[in-house]
């Protein structure tokens, strides 16, 4: 088991003793059980997939959306610094659909560079928490 | 008759005004509170940055970083952070008058100044200097900032500073020492400073992906944030702190008045109950 604890802004969202931990990182996605190499890299904005247990089937992960930070892995503890992170429970699957059309719209009004990064980066943002409530739909239909 | 009636009216009115400082005392304590909650839980998030930003320092060198290169100052911005409303006691004016020294001070080293402000009160103050350059205003902040509406304020003066717009960027805000003492604060936000912790034991053969020196440029921008995010929510506490001293303050004097205007109506009422039987006892005497 590894200990998992998701650090943001607002505090402590996540903390448990886990099998496995699924990171988005710069260098693709990586898995992390106990006894990983100590490292540090960076995650980018996509989904944590959190195994509690051996063999536990993949719909019964908890989904994490996260806009990327950094990720710091010891023997057997694995901590992520991210500016936000939301739990699947707490991502209410329309208001993330609405904000994912408002920032579509947005981006193709940008008239500069720096409207156009802002739209992107919320683009980004709602994108992430669309799959994660996506993910999460398929859980509960089983 | 006339005399105690006025002073029935303006009994009603003090103990309107009294219920509503009342009211809003309450309101500040509770959303001090929150305040207080909040700045004390973005303390994990500055611990684990620091730890990991002290490792890196051991690989490359952090002072060759753009974010902590020390510059000549010739502009200066400030980042002020005042409340939307008044009626909070003096938190606002204590700000300006550290502001206002500050600025004097620039002027005298021929050093430009430019302000951020965060509130109302404080963009009001500043229209009134002429030669004072306000970036931004950035007014209806929220109460309890998060993430995404602290990183537009994050990459401006990132931004401003790397294109060496400016030269030095100090926030000033108010600290939240106890609900008794608020102190005004200058904190330096760039140059980053580089503060060595301890690095947990984890860490210590941690290799770096892709780089420590992309990993530097990321968590770099994270200290910063948390500072700017303490700083909010710093004066958030402060400003709800004062604002309840100052309520509470006018609900007692209007406590006192009420005291007083009460004696005055009674006295008035004794008075002319008074007249009136001298009035009746008199007329009967005459009637003999």
């Amino acid at each position: 088991m590894i200990h998992f604890e998701l650090v943001t802004l607002d505090g402590v969202k996540f903390k448990q003793s886990v099998y496995e931990v699924q990171l988005p990182t710069t260098e693709g996605v990586i898995g992390v059980f106990k006894d990983h190499s100590p490292l540090v890299a960076m995650a980018v904005p996509g989904v944590i997939k959190v195994r509690h247990k051996a063999g536990e089937p993949d719909d019964l992960q908890d989904f994490i959306a996260t806009n990327g930070g950094v990720i710091e892995v010891g023997n057997d503890n694995v901590r992520v610094l991210v500016d936000e992170a939301d739990l699947a429970d707490e991502i209410n699957e329309k208001e993330a659909e609405e904000a994912h059309k408002l920032a579509l719209k947005l981006r193709s009004e940008a008239k500069d560079q720096t409207s156009l990064d802002h739209a992107q980066s919320l683009i980004d943002r709602s994108s992430v928490r669309l799959q994660v409530a996506n993910l999460k739909r398929h859980r509960r239909h089983r | 008759m006339a005399q105690t009636t006025a002073l029935k009216r303006r009994i009603t009115s003090v103990k309107n005004t009294r219920q509503i400082t009342k009211a809003m005392e309450l309101v500040a304590a509770s959303k001090m509170r929150r305040a207080q909650e909040n700045a004390l839980r973005s303390r994990e998030y500055r611990n684990l940055a620091r730890a990991i930003l002290t490792r890196i320092s051991e690989l490359t060198d952090v002072t060759k970083h753009p974010l902590y290169a020390k510059r000549t100052i010739k502009t200066r911005l400030y980042i002020i952070v005042t409340s939307d409303r008044g009626l909070a006691g003096a938190y606002n004016s204590n700000l300006f008058r550290q502001l206002t020294t500050e600025l004097q001070a620039d002027q005298a080293q021929k050093i430009q100044s430019q302000v951020i402000a965060i509130g109302k009160q404080g963009a009001k103050f500043l229209a009134r200097f002429k030669d004072v350059e306000v970036t931004a205003v950035y007014e209806n902040f929220p109460d309890y900032p998060t993430a995404n509406d602290i990183r537009p304020i994050l990459n401006t003066i990132i931004e401003s500073y790397t294109a060496k717009d400016v030269h030095t960027v100090d926030i000033l805000y108010t600290d939240y020492k106890s609900s008794i003492s608020q102190v005004v604060t200058s904190d330096r936000l760039l140059p980053a400073v580089f503060e060595a912790v301890p690095i947990p034991k984890d860490l210590e053969a941690a290799e770096f992906e892709p780089s420590a020196e992309v990993v530097l440029d990321n968590i770099t921008e994270r200290i910063i944030e948390v500072q700017l995010s303490q700083a909010l929510l710093e004066s958030k506490a402060s400003e709800q702190s004062m604002r309840m001293m100052a309520m509470k303050n006018a609900s007692d004097n209007a406590g006192e008045i009420i005291d007083d205007l009460t004696l005055a109506f009674n006295t008035a009422r004794q008075a002319a109950i008074t007249q009136e039987l001298a009035e009746i006892t008199g007329g009967a005497e005459a009637i003999k």
